[in-house]
């Protein structure tokens, strides 16, 4: 008897062992999910999807190359350039915080910190190297920061996004946590982003073309139309939860950076297109 | 001695009828305090219409509208409880829809 109860515990482990690991590693979750939407838009090449909704929607892609004459950013970006390069009052400039002096980085952000435990973005990244010198941290949505960060980004255009999660329980636990949010229903209107960026990519919501998942953050920080500058990725995070009538949480909070570890991972492989235009 | 007790007798049995109705400035703190705090439970699930409600009841109580103020809180409360069932539902069902659960 006890025999018989000991084979049927070592079964019930044996099955549900596989189970729980079953597509929980980032690799295999990112592979699924490229699978997922190369069969949503088997005609959609998967470089392409890093543009959005100009991938599935022929008339924007024309508006959108029409506009690519005369780039709106193209200005902001210049001034990131100067303020990239002006040394700080003690003489260091942000070169100094960054690997390669902070050219053709921008596909290594964001990366899990195994020191500090924590996910570390690029414009968290470029705050602290201004707190490090004596400066004052920018804001985070837009202005100044998004220039400079949209100046890191135009260096490493073409670079295919390369996010590591390292073998580290704490990175894991941010990685779960970032998809834990991305799939989970928030606000009163019950939306979650994969709602939108997963089941309904190409449909319209409003006047809204939405966007796939895959590629989404590659092309951070955008100009948007509606906007009318630039903008960081956590500036549209905050936009999608206040649409949902979710309270939206600060911008570079440890959810927020969580999240964009986990939506970025999934677009490792694909280039860096930032900055770029959006409606 | 007698006299004494007469008083305190006096005066607990006028405060009985107080104490047991209490006036809707009282009725709003606790109603709001009990919104709030169901708000504060729905920790990175809270609505904006319910935060939008507690403004506006905060707003009515100062203006000193305590049956509008009552009324905001109210609704805040029903809207904070929905969030609350919200964010204790998604801690398992995102998995359902999750590429790669």
């Amino acid at each position: 008897m006890l025999k018989a109860k000991v084979i049927l515990v070592a079964i019930g482990v044996a099955l549900a062992v596989p189970q729980v690991q079953a597509g929980s590693t980032p690799e295999e979750d990112r592979k699924e999910t490229v699978e997922y939407f190369k069969q949503m838009f088997p005609d959609v090449a998967i470089e392409e999807f890093v543009n959005g909704q100009y991938a599935l929607d022929e008339d924007r892609r024309k508006q959108w190359a029409s506009m690519q004459d005369f780039p709106p950013y193209e200005f902001a970006v210049a001034e990131g350039k100067v303020m990239f390069e002006t040394p700080f009052a003690n003489g260091k400039t942000y070169a100094s915080c960054f690997a390669n002096n902070g050219i053709g980085i921008r596909q290594n952000y964001p990366y899990f910190d195994t020191v500090k435990n924590e996910v570390i973005t690029l414009e968290l990244a470029i705050n602290r190297c201004r707190e490090a010198n004596g400066e004052p941290p920018l804001g985070w949505k837009k202005g100044p920061i998004a220039s400079i960060s949209a100046y890191m980004a135009s260096t490493s255009q073409g670079k295919p996004f390369d996010i590591k999660v390292p073998d580290d329980a704490e990175a894991q636990v941010a990685y779960q946590d970032g998809k834990e949010f991305y799939y989970s229903r928030r606000g009163q209107l019950n939306f979650s982003c994969a709602s939108c960026h997963v089941q309904n990519p190409g449909k319209w919501i409003r006047a809204d073309l939405l966007s796939p998942t895959l590629g989404q953050p590659a092309n951070f920080p955008v100009h948007r139309s509606k906007w009318g500058e630039l903008g960081t990725l956590h500036r549209r995070f905050a936009g999608c939860n206040n649409n949902v009538r979710a309270e939206p949480l600060p911008a570079q909070s440890e959810e927020y950076r969580n999240l964009e570890y986990f939506l970025t991972y999934m677009s490792n492989g694909l280039p860096v297109v930032g900055p770029a235009t959006r409606p | 001695m007698n006299k004494a007790l007469l008083t305190i007798g006096i005066s607990l049995g006028l405060s009985v009828p107080l104490a047991a109705q209490a006036g809707p400035e009282e009725d709003f703190n606790d109603l709001f305090a009990k919104a709030q705090s169901t708000h504060k439970d729905a920790g990175t699930f809270q609505w904006t219409v319910t935060s939008d409600r507690l403004s506006a009841a905060e707003s009515a109580a100062d203006n000193g509208d305590y049956e509008k103020a009552k009324a905001m809180a109210k609704e805040a409360l029903e809207l904070a409880e929905e969030s609350v069932a919200q964010r204790k539902k998604q801690q398992e069902a995102w998995r359902n829809v999750a590429i790669g659960n």
